[in-house]
């Protein structure tokens, strides 16, 4: 049987195979990831719905492949439930000349002429048949019609990908090539998916950024004075999961941060769980896998997770799973440098927490100056949900928690 | 009590319920079907579809050896035992019962037997043999369907006054019989009574049976129950029924007149209201239409995001078969698999002869001011219709003149029902007029009406002299 590729969800159609995890005359199992796919959505491992031999690989890295397309062929299967609802097998036929046709117009109460397997296709991926010139006798839109229309429309869109959602159209920039050499690199699919998702949440939400300091003099050397037992246990224990434990206290004291916003229903949804999602820079770019329960989790679990989760990001093992869920979300720079920042929100949050690098600064205490290690905090929220005395209110506990850590949350 | 959660609760058992509750279990979701009666399948196959159609088929048995004299076969008058009848209608209510059952089995829908009430937006409490539960959901599928409506000047709580639910239970064979409504319903069981050896009455408020049919579609029905019917009195209104004695007195009104007559049982076919009451949707954000519908967007969702309304509760034409569409739609739609698109819903009347029509009307492409051309293609020019007696049958087509797209199908005839099919695949492909000439059509068969229709339209059928327009 063939197994096509399954549903994305979040109405994606089509991705670019970024990997093949089997070969054929491999046995794969039911569930088994068997290509790596990067949509416009996520880069997401695809798990076979099917166990059995691969006799046939219907693609190859690189390919922009479709929903309900075949990517492999395997025998002896286990079961289909999760292909066989899936989409018809289109074949790939050249799309009709549209200078020929003719725009059929639509009958009040009677579907527009084309078959309702293309009627179906064309209401998900929101395109309007009354703009598509059906090639058939009566006007009748077949599905090579519809594919030439779409194809038609990216060859406009591919222009500026980027900008597609721009409202107003995106010009040709200057001819950069007149004040010197340049050279010009595509967009690679992950990166106009953070261009486009970081263009929505900064045009959807009104952004605060609140920022602070905690001192982290007393933590650190907390940090330093446990790190050889959790070293025993194989683990590095670093500040990102201490203040991860501290923000998952908090947050539990703030659920109004630890929420959604249902524009629809006008309600604000607060979640009883605290899953963060974590901001990993990538050679390919950014990518925030989610730790699930953090509150839940000592912090042996939690600085476990967090290198399995570098790990997996640098070899891209995510499945689109990992990356969803999140309540809230860390940003942590660092490990690299640097100060305050203004961190995006990370849709449907409503609020991020970006941490900056720990540095001795001069701190006044009682009468002396002392250098002190000092942790920037930049905390962005949706102004929508969250009013400046809310975010002042969280940024003091935080502090409060990161400064006072109990000792006995670190001890093994 | 801790209520049970789970991903979707269906409420109401019906052909749209079931039908969402087995297609999101066959999509994974984990489901709960509330069910009131213990068995499955709703109005339709307790009291609806299913059982008219074995009355219409038992009706039609009495007719076909009735009507065989001429042909040479000669059979005494049938004897009726209703018993017997109603326990052969009911083993199949039941085969078909269990078999719906069977397959909420198979896929682990649990079935929750017991009354549902909305609690809030996500929680549902159920009463049920054994107690209250109660049900938290990620989303609820309001599924409940309707009932006859029966005005409060018929409500006299004399059982006499039936509405199809009780007719279909054939409590016995009133020798005269009103009914009130010429609408599918009323002239289908006036079909059965009829046949069983009432006489019967219909009287209709307006001036045609089957409104929303094509009157050239209609003519034959009408003809078949001038002449097996007492009478079809049209443009009466039934202003009041009184009880007297063993009988119903009912006062009808026409052209200012009133007149009072005696019936020995009536039944009330006015229409169908949505089961929407008692059932807590007032503590949801669901909202509902003037006539008590619930209102829904195109993906069945209703005003409240955690809830989807499918089926006859949500108006619109009160079919099964629009409700399983529903279903699929909803169903769809909540896990995001893919968005509504539009779509043709057939209507059958399973009158004698049979009548049935998808797409557009000629009445419809009248009132919208859509310029058709209509090909009619009479059964009297059809063979087969003719090797059983039946001519009183017409095969039609609308048809958009300039492209030669068939915008609209109409059958009356014999097996019109199962006829309709094929006019649905031509509007649903967008096939021309001759698309269908141009597809051989077996000989003999009825369903050559079709094809020597979209001849007609053309000015070359073999069996008839058309010119074309």
């Amino acid at each position: 049987m063939e197994i096509r590729l399954p549903q994305l969800g979040e109405g994606a159609e089509s991705g670019a195979v970024a990997n093949i995890f089997v070969k054929e005359g491999d046995t794969i199992q039911k569930d088994q990831p068997m290509i790596e796919l990067e949509s416009e959505k996520a880069v997401a491992a695809i798990p076979s719905p099917a166990a059995g031999k691969v006799t046939k690989i219907h693609v190859k890295q690189g390919d922009t492949v479709k929903v309900g397309q075949a990517i492999l062929t395997v025998a002896e299967v286990g079961t289909v439930a999760a292909v066989a609802d899936r989409g018809p097998a289109e074949p790939q036929a050249p799309p009709r000349p549209v200078s020929t046709a003719t725009t059929p117009r639509q009958i009040p109460g009677i579907p527009i002429a084309a078959a309702p397997t293309v009627r179906k296709l064309a209401a998900e991926l929101g395109i309007d048949l009354t703009r598509v010139a059906g090639s058939e006798p009566g006007g009748r839109i077949t599905m090579a019609d519809l594919r030439g229309y779409i194809q038609q429309l990216q060859q406009t869109a591919t222009a500026a990908p980027v900008g597609a959602r721009h409202a107003v159209p995106l010009q040709a920039p200057e001819d950069f090539a007149k004040w010197g050499a340049v050279s010009r690199q595509p967009l690679s699919r992950l990166r106009q998916v953070i261009a486009r998702r970081m263009h929505e949440s900064w045009t959807a939400i009104p952004h605060v950024t609140q920022f602070d300091e905690a001192d982290i003099t007393a933590l650190n050397d907390l940090r330093k004075k446990h790190a050889e037992a959790y070293e025993k246990r194989g683990v590095r224990l670093t500040l990102t999961p201490l203040v991860l434990r501290a923000l998952a206290g908090v947050l539990k004291k703030h659920p109004s941060l630890n929420a959604s916003l249902d524009e629809a229903a006008q309600e604000i949804v607060l979640k009883e769980y605290i899953h963060v999602g974590i901001a990993v820079d990538t050679e390919h770019g950014l990518i925030v896998p989610v730790i699930r329960d953090v509150d839940k989790k000592d912090l042996l679990t939690l600085s476990k997770e967090l290198e399995d989760l570098a790990e997996k990001a640098r070899q891209r093992k995510f499945s689109g799973d990992d990356l969803k869920g999140h309540s809230f979300t860390i940003s942590n720079q660092g490990g690299i440098g640097g100060g305050h920042f203004t961190p995006i929100i990370n849709k449907p949050d409503v609020a991020i927490l970006g941490l900056g690098r720990g540095a001795l600064k001069p701190v006044v205490r009682g009468k002396t100056i002392e250098p002190r290690l000092l942790l920037p905090l930049a905390l962005s929220y949706d102004h929508r949900v969250l009013d400046g005395a809310n975010a002042a209110r969280f940024i003091v506990d935080l502090v409060k928690a990161i400064e006072e850590f109990p000792e006995d949350q670190v001890k093994l | 009590m801790e209520p049970t959660k789970t991903e979707l609760v269906v409420v109401g058992g019906g052909p749209g319920g079931y039908a969402a509750a087995f297609y999101a279990a066959d999509l994974g979701k984990q489901v709960i079907l509330v069910e009131q009666e213990s068995r499955l399948g709703g109005v339709c196959l307790n009291r609806g579809c299913i059982p008219s159609k074995a009355l219409l088929h038992a009706s039609k048995l009495i007719r076909e050896a009735r009507d065989s004299a001429h042909r040479g076969i000669h059979f005494g008058a049938p004897t009726i035992d209703l018993d017997t009848m109603r326990a052969w209608k009911e083993s199949i209510l039941q085969k078909l019962a269990q078999g719906i059952s069977g397959l909420a089995k198979k896929r682990g829908v649990e079935v929750l037997t017991g009354r549902g009430y909305f609690e809030d937006s996500q929680t549902l409490r159920v009463e049920t043999g054994g107690g209250q539960k109660f049900l938290r959901y990620d989303h609820a599928m309001v599924a409940v369907g309707s009932k006859s409506a029966m005005p409060k000047a018929f409500d006299l709580g004399n059982p006499r006054i039936m509405t199809s639910r009780e007719a279909l239970d054939l409590p016995e064979i009133p020798p005269d019989l009103l009914i009130v409504g010429g609408g599918y319903i009323g002239m289908e069981l006036g079909t059965v009574y009829a046949t069983l050896g009432s006489r019967v009455v219909v009287v209709e408020a307006l001036g045609s049976i089957l409104t929303g049919a094509d009157p050239d579609l209609v003519r034959p029905v009408m003809r078949y129950a001038e002449k097996n019917f007492r009478e079809v009195r049209l443009n009466t209104k039934v202003a009041k029924m009184a009880t007297a004695g063993k009988q119903i007195k009912v006062s009808f009104e026409a052209d200012g007149q009133t007149k009072d007559e005696l019936y020995d049982r009536v039944l009330v076919s006015v229409g169908r209201v949505p089961n929407c009451d008692n059932l807590g949707l007032e503590n949801t954000k669901v909202k509902r239409d003037d006539k008590g519908f619930i209102q829904t967007n195109s993906n069945q969702q209703t005003d409240d995001p955690k809830i989807f309304a499918i089926g006859d509760v949500c108006g619109g034409v009160l079919l099964a078969h629009k409700a399983a569409r529903e279903a699929r739609t909803a169903v769809n739609a909540l896990t995001g698999a893919s968005a509504a698109f539009d779509y043709l819903v057939p209507a059958v009347v399973f009158t004698d002869p049979e009548l049935a029509w998808v797409g557009l009307t000629e009445i419809e492409a009248k009132e919208r001011g859509v310029n058709v051309q209509v090909a009619r293609f009479p059964w009297t020019a059809s063979g087969r219709a003719l090797t059983f007696d039946r001519t009183d049958g017409l095969t039609k087509l609308i048809i958009e003149p300039e492209t030669e797209r068939i915008l609209g199908v109409g059958l009356c005839g014999h097996g019109a029902g199962e006829l309709i099919s094929e006019g649905v695949l031509a509007i649903e492909m967008g096939a021309t007029a001759k698309d269908l000439a141009l597809a051989i059509h077996p000989h003999p068969t009825l369903s050559e009406t079709l094809m020597e229709a979209a001849e007609v339209f053309y000015g070359h059928a073999t069996h008839t002299v058309s010119k074309r327009a």
